[in-house]
């Protein structure tokens, strides 16, 4: 009787245990791995040679480039987030209208999220070529630029396209999530508050924005992971050039680890990557829970 | 629905036009381009339709590369990977859902965490742990990483799906005399089913679409998944646009429809069950 018992208390973890399996030797041990490599000291040929301390986040941090990418790595995941958050949240609201075609439109709206983000980042990277892209082609026929741009002339527009292709894959998201916090909502409420004589602005602050707050968290949170992350587009369009210049935080430490077979610094800058992942999880953890907690 | 002023109507229209002018541009530069001749491809005086429609490029470019091994990798890749996020993840989403454990809490904070978590930031840790285990240049390699970066997405996706079904029907079936496992996969599972298939199919498509593990690993040209089998027509002094948007448009038209069968469980799945639980 009581060894069934514990069989019984062991029942849940039994059933736990494949996938625990499997998330712990894929991630756990990378990140432990990471964290040891990060401390030591490596050849270019990838062989460890011995614990060298902090040395490899000094000569990181230590770099100017570095700071440069941090910046970017900022701005790349504020503007992107931002934009397409503000984008996503129009469009869902135009969605949620009744109109003519609106199923094709939405239809249409899905595509970029089921693209793959190489494929996309290869499309305009042939697009926005300076001598055959597409971009220029349509523009000149259309009388609107007299001859072709260089859309990629200086690091800074370099930059800013990559953040456009960012936002361009990452607004269906942010559609799809509000729109179904939007289709939740009950009709009623606007009906009474017009009643009251509550004007459009008034209707967006005092009930849509609050009752969409959840679905809006969730999109924000999960795409500050994901573009924080984001690899292909940036790696495609630029690999970081000219200089440097336009890596973030994820494409540096590719190019340190995979192309200058610097995998001591490359792994320094993973654990800064992955602290700074730390804060906004432990943030998302506590609102997932919170809100789990005052469900139940 | 009260009715709209015409002005709104039309600007509701106008917005909606550019909307879809915006991202159907791309799609539409990669079909015209796709079907372009490689004359064509550099020409000064460029055109936006292809001046002769070069449909023989979309039977070409198969002989060009290995584009139907690529395509196959990726399905095995990608298949591979969904089969192991399922069977691994149903059980789990299942004792989360349905059962009360020490530690429930911790657990859940686990799978949501390792969510934050792209394979990118831990690439170098990855890198080695699959050098030591002898897996790169080695599909199942692949499987096993995309099947555990999907895994707490899977779980999260299913657990919400498990929630939302009443226990009572599984209680009636254990009082019946059927086991936890028969009452799950008798009473549970069909009644999960278009969970099951949204989560499925999502896993797939991430799989399918995964790019960056696949470059690191994946160095042999017969073991690539498409994504990056097609860089092989990206070459450093010549790029064979044409092919290389041919072979993506085969990459991309299967998984777009696929995405628009799930996009209605899969939103309400991400802030239902990513939410509320």
């Amino acid at each position: 009787m009581k060894k069934h018992s514990t069989l019984k208390h062991a029942e849940p973890y039994i059933w736990m245990l494949p996938s625990m399996v499997l998330m712990c030797v894929m991630i756990v041990i990378p990140i432990v791995t990471v964290f040891r490599l990060s401390m030591s000291k490596i050849s270019k040929a990838g062989v460890v040679k011995g614990f060298n301390g902090f040395e490899n986040f000094k000569t990181i941090l230590e770099s100017p480039t570095f700071i440069h990418i941090l910046v970017n790595t900022l701005i790349w995941t504020i503007a992107v987030v931002g934009l397409s958050t503000l984008l996503g949240f129009i469009l869902a609201m135009v969605l949620n209208q009744p109109f003519k075609g609106r199923k094709f439109v939405r239809a249409v709206v899905v595509f970029p999220w089921a693209t793959s983000l190489i494929i996309q980042a290869l499309v305009w990277k042939y697009m926005l070529n300076a001598d055959y892209g597409a971009l220029n082609v349509l523009l000149v026929k259309l009388g609107i630029a007299h001859s072709y741009i260089n859309w990629f002339a200086t690091w800074q527009s370099t930059f800013a396209w990559e953040c456009w292709v960012g936002i361009f894959v990452t607004v269906p998201f942010v559609t799809f999530c509000v729109l179904s916090g939007l289709q939740s909502i009950d009709s009623s409420f606007y009906e009474a508050a017009e009643i009251d004589g509550a004007g459009f602005w008034k209707k967006l602050t005092r009930i849509t924005l609050p009752l969409v707050r959840p679905s809006l968290t969730v999109s924000t949170v999960l795409n500050i992971i994901y573009v924080f992350n984001s690899f292909p587009i940036i790696w495609t369009i630029s690999k970081g050039a000219p200089a440097d210049k336009t890596h973030t935080l994820v494409t540096y430490l590719y190019q340190l680890a995979f192309s200058n077979g610097k995998s001591g610094e490359a792994a320094a800058v993973s654990v800064i990557g992955f602290l700074i992942l730390c804060v906004f999880a432990g943030i998302y953890m506590v609102m997932t829970l919170k809100a789990e907690g005052s469900e139940s | 629905m009260k009715k709209r002023k015409p002005g709104a109507t039309a600007a509701l229209y106008i917005f909606v036009f550019v909307v879809c002018i915006v991202t159907l541009y791309p799609y539409f530069v990669t079909f015209v381009t796709a079907a372009k001749d490689t004359s064509e491809m550099y020409a000064a005086n460029m055109t936006v339709f292809p001046k002769v429609w070069e449909w023989s490029n979309f039977v070409d470019l198969w002989s060009k590369a290995p584009v139907l091994r690529y395509l196959t990798n990726s399905v095995i890749i990608a298949g591979g990977a969904t089969a192991l996020a399922i069977l691994c993840g149903v059980p789990a989403a299942y004792a989360m859902a349905r059962m009360r454990f020490k530690g429930k809490t911790f657990f859940l904070g686990a799978v949501i965490v390792s969510q934050m978590f792209a394979p990118v930031v831990l690439l170098v840790g990855i890198y080695k742990l699959m050098v030591d285990m002898h897996l790169t240049n080695n599909l199942m390699g692949l499987i096993l990483l995309d099947a555990a970066f999907n895994q707490a997405f899977a779980i999260w996706l299913l657990r919400g799906t498990f929630l939302s079904i009443s226990p009572e029907m599984e209680q009636a079936a254990k009082i019946d005399g059927c086991g936890t496992v028969r009452a799950m996969t008798r009473v549970l599972l069909p009644m999960a089913a278009p969970g099951i298939v949204t989560t499925l199919i999502f896993v797939f498509i991430n799989a399918w679409n995964e790019y960056t593990i696949a470059l690191t690993l994946i160095s042999n040209d017969v073991l690539k998944p498409i994504t990056v089998g097609i860089n092989t027509f990206y070459g450093y002094n010549f790029i064979q646009w044409q092919y290389l948007f041919a072979a993506s448009l085969f990459a991309t038209v299967p998984v777009i429809i696929l995405f628009l069968c799930i996009e209605k469980h899969l939103v309400s799945g991400l802030t239902s069950g990513g939410v509320k639980g």
